[in-house]
């Protein structure tokens, strides 16, 4: 399912964001290969998260925030007037930073999105919930204790508690904003894990302070930085992994993976 | 502001410490050729009990490197540096066993064996070896990928002469056909050394540029 017939599932072009009269992006324009997994890296205030945050178009919910540009997702634009939103965020599904389980039963929390788009079989609904929990590498750590709370888990259990809540609602992206910096590093290692197994049918979108964490995961790399402060957020530069850590083309990104700035 | 600072100081340590022992290498390879030259059996003793120390720089070079890597995380131009920090170091250590090589042929070598013709083909050769060498030295040095580029034609003359060499060797003395052999690979080790040289250049344009030319992995250009 390449989307837009080249490759992409989806496309970028020429993205400009404001809050308010603030610039926070400018001009962006990047491809998010199919069942690939994108890296954005960059220093705090850089704009990662609101550029990923455009992509399901979660900034919406800011007052005073606008865009200008077009985001294409299997050759429609997102952005367009009369685009149905609730159906952008089925398709292009969300992790955040810190695990945010419902206060519900672990099996509440993964049947909560079908539910919530009318599914009442049962017998479907445990076949999600037991799918979903499989395919985040949860199942055989939770399978005996469904009914108890979401929230009595481990913070890396909770946190792949959430990518199965949003693998129940059959998304076709899949964004990670900051998925790991919550969690240790052997839960790390499961969800990285549990990500290059998810390639095989999503198209998922990292945000990650963790360097190596982008280097270790994705298949192309973004950087992108605020030059001067007050300045909106840009890409730098933007290729295949390997590349971008092994022989970057622009001193900046060099500069800032080698640690010679922060 | 640069935050990784520790991690920076420590390779350009590494480097610093690279570059010292090419510089220890080159006396050396100097000081081989004036052991051949004059057959002097003392100056191949001391030589030969020298090549410890290369042995021990590589040691620390490479446990240095070593570190780096599993704890530093390096990447881009400071991984690639690290890379060929580790390569230059075991180039100096094989040219360091080569010059051990060839003090070991002279202590076999009669005094009266070397004609005037011999000894200057061979001078010849090892004079340009340590050119080169010293070049590639200079360019890790310099990071300058021009003058790495040049290493090349350098050592197309010195396989010229030493096919020369082989071809207008005298073999007329069949009774001392160790001897001739001796020194047929003394000329050979020179002619090897240079090659290293060539190689220690393309490494250089690898840290420089992150372009891998064709067989350079191997260590094994020239000839």
């Amino acid at each position: 399912m390449s989307g837009n017939g080249d490759g992409n599932k989806m496309r970028i072009k020429n993205l400009t964001m404001f809050y308010g009269d603030f610039m926070a992006l400018e001009d962006i324009s990047l491809d998010f290969a199919s069942r690939r997994i994108t890296a954005l890296i960059g220093p705090s205030g850089c704009g990662k998260s609101t550029l990923v945050r455009c992509l399901n178009r979660m900034n919406d919910l800011i007052e005073g925030s606008r865009v200008e540009g077009e985001i294409i997702l299997d050759g429609e634009n997102i952005l367009g007037a009369g685009y149905d939103v609730i159906s952008l965020r089925r398709r292009v599904g969300m992790v955040f930073q810190r695990p945010n389980p419902f206060p519900k039963s672990i099996y509440d929390n993964v049947a909560y999105g079908p539910r919530l788009v009318g599914m009442k079989d049962n017998e479907k609904l445990d076949f999600i919930v037991e799918d979903s929990l499989k395919k985040a590498a949860l199942w055989d750590e939770v399978k005996k204790i469904l009914k108890r709370s979401g929230q009595s888990l481990s913070g890396g259990q909770q946190q792949r508690l959430c990518i199965a809540r949003v693998i129940a609602v059959q998304p076709e992206v899949i964004l990670f904003d900051e998925p790991c910096s919550a969690i240790d590093p052997i839960s790390t290692q499961k969800i990285e894990d549990l990500m290059a197994e998810l390639k095989k049918n999503y198209t998922m979108v990292i945000v990650t302070h963790n360097m190596q964490q982008a280097a270790r995961v994705s298949d192309h790399t973004a950087f992108m930085l605020v030059e001067e402060q007050g300045q909106p957020g840009r890409i730098v530069e933007f290729g295949d992994t390997n590349t971008m850590f092994t022989n970057p083309t622009d001193k900046r990104t060099e500069n800032y993976i080698t640690g010679r700035f922060g | 502001m640069e935050i990784r600072r520790d991690f920076h100081e420590q390779l350009d340590e590494l480097y610093a410490e690279t570059l010292r022992m090419g510089s220890d290498l080159l006396e050396a390879i100097e000081r081989t050729r004036l052991c051949f030259i004059n057959l002097d059996r003392e100056m191949a003793d001391e030589i030969i009990a020298g090549d410890d120390v290369f042995d021990d720089y590589i040691d620390h070079i490479e446990e240095g490197g070593l570190e780096l890597i599993a704890r530093q995380a390096p990447v881009a131009v400071d991984l690639r540096m690290i890379i060929v920090i580790m390569r230059m170091a075991q180039h100096f250590e094989r040219v360091a066993d080569l010059c051990e090589d060839i003090a070991t042929a002279v202590k076999h070598i009669p005094a009266d064996y070397l004609s005037l013709w011999i000894r200057e083909a061979i001078d010849e050769m090892a004079r340009r070896a340590v050119r080169l060498v010293e070049r590639s030295i200079e360019c890790f040095k310099e990071r300058n990928v021009e003058m790495a580029l040049e290493l090349d034609a350098m050592d197309d003359a010195v396989d010229k002469l030493n096919r020369k060499f082989f071809r207008e060797f005298d073999r007329g003395r069949e009774e001392d056909l160790e001897v001739a052999v001796r020194v047929v690979m003394v000329a050979r080790f020179f002619e090897r050394i240079a090659d290293h040289a060539v190689d220690i250049g393309e490494h250089v344009r690898f840290m420089v540029e992150g372009t891998i030319s064709p067989g350079q992995g191997t260590g094994q250009g020239g000839a």
